[in-house]
């Protein structure tokens, strides 16, 4: 069992009351470097205010935070996010916006210039650097938002379900190239998620967000192999079998919501 | 007791957040005047500015000339409304109507409409006629430019259904895109009440008259007092104005879905 | 001839037509004599006139005058105002400060503070200014509060979260996400800046193309003052044309449907 100080994020008993609504209640969670934790639950119950607390956006009312060991208070340059309409700054070009966190860095020049160089092939968006987001579909301004945000280094990143606004099939585009870039920089990545198909497809845990008040009521460790095709692996049982009982946890709560 | 001041007490602590700055305003005015720091002919202390407003009241100095500036104030409203808000649907509802006018209300809306006060001066005399036509002029852009995004808001199916019904364009016009046009009307209106009364004083402050022209002749006898007292009666009269309006809307958007 | 140059020209002499119209039915009233040439001068005297201020300068003088008033009242205005509403939409304490003093002094029509300023300046230019002054603060305050209060919290929270420091987070974040809004602002407050200057200059008289006009009003020169009239009005016709062309410009990032009619 590892020790309390190894884990990357330490959640403890934490509460948010927005006037007289809990919103959260209770949670307690460790996340270890190098996880990629879904949260997924039903809608209103509270999973996109906690991350908004591990941002440091909305501060809590009860327990405590910890990221690297150290309380969360406020918004940190160690803690990347992407929200569900990727807030890309419009007045920017493509290429200025993934500058914009090297800058606050105070990169060097080369620097930031070669590291937006590189996002920007490896997001396939080349010949666009020049463009504005309202030139782009909801695709590629979801990928400059991605290599936004990775670009400069945080070690970890919060998804407010970034792929919410996507087609399925960009969505599916969208994923494994998230699981690539995962996979090569090793961040510690926290998201939030309607979808459990795709929160069981890429996470190495799954927790389950009870109805508000929420608390997280299961967590289930996902061990399927990536070295597959995508095919292959959703296709597979284990997958299956996952899904099926994540989903089955997170529809009880949905139908309590409405009850 | 007790809770009577319980439930008094927010609502004048809200009551004295919203006013703070201004009794802090009149009082260091009261204060800064009444300490001879500025000489009396430049800012009189507030409590004689007060005291010759009842003085012009009570006196019926003040009527005239307010009830002029009004009266002006309200007939030319009334004839760019009158004016304003017809061409502005048709604007959208024809596009000969449309293709003639744009070119005029691009033209008119930024032009500064007082600089015509001479002109309308000569075309009309001094008295209350060109005052009624520059407010009419200034404000049926307001009009025009509201009626028309009023008239463009209209959902085209309830168009086609009173089409289909065998309405007349006239009767559509009346029924259905007046209604739908009233939020953005009241819009027009909340701009072209107060730009007819900047109108009606700018214009009587060069051309005489009203409440305008009082202004200007206290100011040219240098009766301080006055003035402010005056200025003090147009703020008044603008913020009634607006406070009225704010009624008007709620009571006819009260109908209004959205 | 391209297509499109075809289509540009057609559009613009289709948008002058009915000006042109106008002008007709202006020259037609009065050679027909329907009008006193008295009170409407010919469109050929008004030209004459016209040309007359040219060549005596008399018409760039004093238009580069009314020019300097209503801008350097319009630069002030964005100068004050901008700092002004930011800080009113950052700060609940400046809010509940200043907040009640504009929203009391909203209903007075600034052009009333001329008397007042001459009372206090004289008849010097500084009258002129500072009511305009006055006059484009209202809007420029009330637009860039609006601006900066309807910034979405996401851009904030990104930039936040990307290691933004406050003064940064300002001028780099919050102030172009509230450029539309303000540049609304001072288009309006440009309007009004003409608006007031040309007040001033005819209540006072001290120089401009509104003491021309009134000059020449008083005195019966009646096609000269139509000229000025006509200088003026198309002046500020083509300000409000430049600013727009720099605010499309300036705004070119934004998504069309975004933006307002």
């Amino acid at each position: 069992m590892q020790g309390v100080d190894s884990c990357k994020i330490v959640i403890e008993g934490l509460s948010k009351r927005f006037d007289d609504v809990l919103a959260v209640e209770n949670i307690d969670l460790t996340i270890t470097a190098g996880d990629f934790v879904s949260i997924v639950g039903p809608s209103g119950c509270g999973k996109s205010t906690l991350l908004y607390m591990l941002g440091g956006f909305i501060s809590p009312t009860a327990g405590r935070l910890l990221a690297d060991g150290k309380t969360i208070v406020k918004p940190g340059i160690d803690r990347g996010i992407v929200f569900q309409d990727y807030a890309l700054f419009p007045w920017l070009t493509v290429e200025q916006n993934i500058a914009y966190g090297l800058q606050m860095k105070k990169s060097s020049r080369d620097e930031i210039k070669e590291t937006v160089a590189r996002y920007i092939s490896v997001i396939g968006l080349g010949g666009f650097e020049k463009r504005y987001p309202r030139e782009l579909s909801g695709g590629m301004r979801q990928r400059v938002a991605l290599a936004r945000t990775f670009a400069y280094g945080p070690d970890i990143l919060l998804l407010d379900e970034p792929f919410g606004a996507l087609d399925s099939q960009t969505r599916e585009i969208m994923q494994d190239e998230l699981l690539r870039l995962w996979r090569t920089t090793n961040k510690t990545i926290v998201m939030v998620t309607h979808d459990v198909g795709e929160a069981v497809y890429l996470s190495t845990k799954v927790c389950v967000m009870s109805k508000r008040p929420g608390r997280i009521i299961e967590t289930y460790t996902i061990a399927l192999q990536h070295t597959e095709s995508r095919e292959a692996v959703v296709l597979s049982p284990q997958y299956t079998d996952v899904r099926n009982k994540v989903w089955l946890s997170v529809r009880r709560q949905v139908l309590a919501a409405a009850g | 007791m007790r809770e009577v001041a319980h439930r008094i007490a927010p609502a004048m602590g809200r009551a004295f957040v919203a006013v703070y700055p201004l009794v802090l305003v009149i009082v260091v005015w009261e204060a800064v005047a009444r300490a001879g720091l500025i000489r009396p002919l430049f800012l009189p202390p507030f409590s004689l500015v007060v005291k010759q407003l009842f003085a012009v009241v009570s006196n019926g100095e003040l009527f005239p000339p307010l009830a002029t500036s009004l009266y002006r104030t309200a007939a030319g409203l009334l004839i760019a409304g009158v004016v304003g808000i017809p061409v502005g649907f048709l604007m959208v509802r024809s596009r000969l109507v449309s293709w003639f006018f744009e070119p005029l209300v691009a033209l008119g809306n930024p032009a500064p409409k007082l600089a015509l006060i001479p002109v309308f001066t000569l075309w009309f005399g001094i008295d209350n006629v060109s005052k009624i036509m520059l407010v009419a002029l200034t404000t049926v852009f307001p009009f025009i430019l509201s009626a028309a995004q009023g008239a463009r808001s209209v959902p085209i199916s309830q168009v086609w259904a009173a089409r289909a019904m065998g309405s007349t364009e006239f009767v559509i016009l009346g029924r259905v895109v007046l209604p739908a046009s009233m939020p953005a009307l009241m819009s027009g209106l909340r701009v072209a009440v107060p730009t007819a009364l900047l109108t009606t004083f700018t214009a009587e402050m060069v051309a005489g008259g009203g409440l305008g022209g009082a202004l200007v002749l206290a100011q040219r006898y240098f009766e301080s007092t006055t003035v402010y007292a005056y200025l003090l009666v147009m703020l008044l009269c603008g913020y009634i104005l607006d406070v009225e309006l704010l009624r008007i809307r709620h009571r006819v958007l009260r109908w209004h879905e959205g | 001839m391209s297509k499109g140059l075809q289509e540009t020209l057609f559009g613009a002499a289709a948008r002058l037509t009915p000006i042109l119209i106008c002008l007709a039915l202006w020259q037609a009233v009065t050679s027909l004599h329907v009008a006193d040439p008295e009170f409407l001068p010919s469109v050929g005297a008004v030209l004459e006139a016209f040309y007359d201020l040219a060549k005596e300068k008399t018409i760039f003088v004093e238009l580069g005058v009314s020019l300097l008033t209503a801008g350097a009242g319009l630069v002030s205005g964005i100068l004050i105002g901008v700092p002004l509403g930011a800080v009113m939409a950052l700060s609940k304490g400046a809010d509940g400060f200043f907040g009640p003093l504009i929203k009391a002094t909203y209903s007075l029509p600034k052009s009333a503070l001329i008397p007042l300023f001459v009372l206090w300046f004289g008849v010097g230019g500084i009258t002129n200014v500072l009511a305009t002054v006055l006059t484009t603060l209202l809007p420029i305050v009330i637009y860039t509060y609006h601006g900066v209060q309807g910034v979405p919290r996401v851009f904030v929270w990104s930039a936040q979260a990307m290691g933004t420091p406050p003064a940064t987070l300002l001028r780099r974040i919050i102030l172009p996400a509230a450029l539309p809004a303000i540049l609304t602002g001072v288009r309006i407050a440009l309007g009004f800046a003409f608006i007031v200057t040309i007040a001033a200059e005819m209540i006072v008289s001290n120089h401009g193309i509104g003491k021309l006009i009134f000059l020449y009003g008083d005195s019966g020169a009646y096609n000269y003052m139509f000229a000025a009239v006509i200088t003026i009005v198309s002046t500020a016709f083509v300000a409000d044309w430049l600013l727009q062309l720099a605010t499309a410009h300036i705004l070119r990032w934004q998504d069309k449907a975004e933006q307002h009619a």
